[in-house]
């Protein structure tokens, strides 16, 4: 029995082309999305658009090339010679 | 297990466990130990999220400092690398809002975005590829700071759904749902043909 219609599962489809193409959708939601695009043309290109979009992202690089600046630490050791922690600063994620 | 009490190996390095309990007993050596190996990573995320290189070096000390201030704090709920992103993303939300406030507000340097060129790609490729890593640049650097952190701690960095989550301190569905939202922008900006294009 289907419980979906066909127009309810291409609004689903679409809202959920980034789980699935990361393969993060359960089974049965991962089979609904691949069974609606066979016949939908628009979430096979909406599939086909966020698997390379993601790709293309995946390549921004520049970590490799990024130095942190030298003086990263300057406040931290100021700091530090001033033997006070817990100064003026808002306090960092207490949750941690 | 077997203690070995007092002894030590000679030139083992330093554990983050040991070099997290020297910094909170108000060691800096050991705090600049352990937060440096971070450092480059988490400099390179502020450079990305506030497209910037003044601001994100400036915004890096200040990251530091606060962790520093509050190392004692830190409860290892969460692992050392988490909260100190966190509080990289926190300072850098914060920097962005007061540069929204501020009348001649610093533009964005869509380059600190981009994509380099791959030397595999062909010339016409290449020239193809490089309009649509500027694309991607501009579509990144205009996307809402919540928008575009989810981006670049998830698809950039890499991280895990849940390290994400918890740096930008939501569950992980609302994270997965941001973002979905941050992509389609990204996506809509772009152009499907263009991304199926250069997916080939």
């Amino acid at each position: 029995m289907r419980l979906f219609g066909r127009a309810n599962d291409h609004q689903w489809s679409q809202q959920h082309l980034s789980h699935y193409i990361e393969g993060d959708l359960g089974r049965r939601a991962q089979r609904r999305l691949g069974r609606h695009a066979r016949d939908c043309v628009d979430c096979r290109r909406g599939i086909l658009a966020m698997r390379a979009l993601v790709h293309m992202i995946h390549g921004l690089d520049g970590v490799g090339g990024v130095r942190a600046p030298a003086g990263i630490f300057d406040r931290v050791r100021a700091d530090g010679a001033g033997g006070e922690r817990g100064g003026a600063s808002p306090a960092p994620p207490q949750n941690a | 297990m077997a203690r070995l009490r007092g002894k030590h190996p000679p030139q083992s390095a330093p554990t983050e466990a040991s070099l997290l309990a020297r910094a909170r007993a108000g060691d800096v050596g050991a705090f600049e130990q352990l937060a440096g190996a971070h450092a480059d990573r988490l400099f390179a995320v502020l450079l990305r999220l506030l497209g910037d290189r003044s601001e994100a070096e400036d915004v890096a000390q200040e990251v530091m400092l606060r962790a520093w201030q509050g190392i004692g704090r830190f409860q290892g709920r969460s692992g050392f690398f988490t909260w100190l992103y966190r509080i990289a993303v926190n300072e850098a939300n914060r920097s962005l809002d007061q540069r929204s406030r501020r009348p001649a507000s610093v533009s964005i340097d869509a380059q600190a975005l981009q994509l380099p060129a791959s030397p595999h790609d062909e010339p016409p490729r290449q020239a193809e590829n490089s309009e649509l890593r500027a694309a991607l640049g501009k579509a990144l650097t205009g996307l809402p700071p919540p928008y575009r952190t989810a981006i670049v701690l998830r698809d950039v960095e890499g991280l895990s759904t849940q390290q994400a989550a918890e740096i930008v301190g939501v569950g992980q569905a609302a994270f997965k749902s941001r973002l979905h939202q941050a992509r389609l922008r990204v996506r809509a900006a772009i152009g499907d043909e263009a991304l199926i294009t250069a997916g080939g």
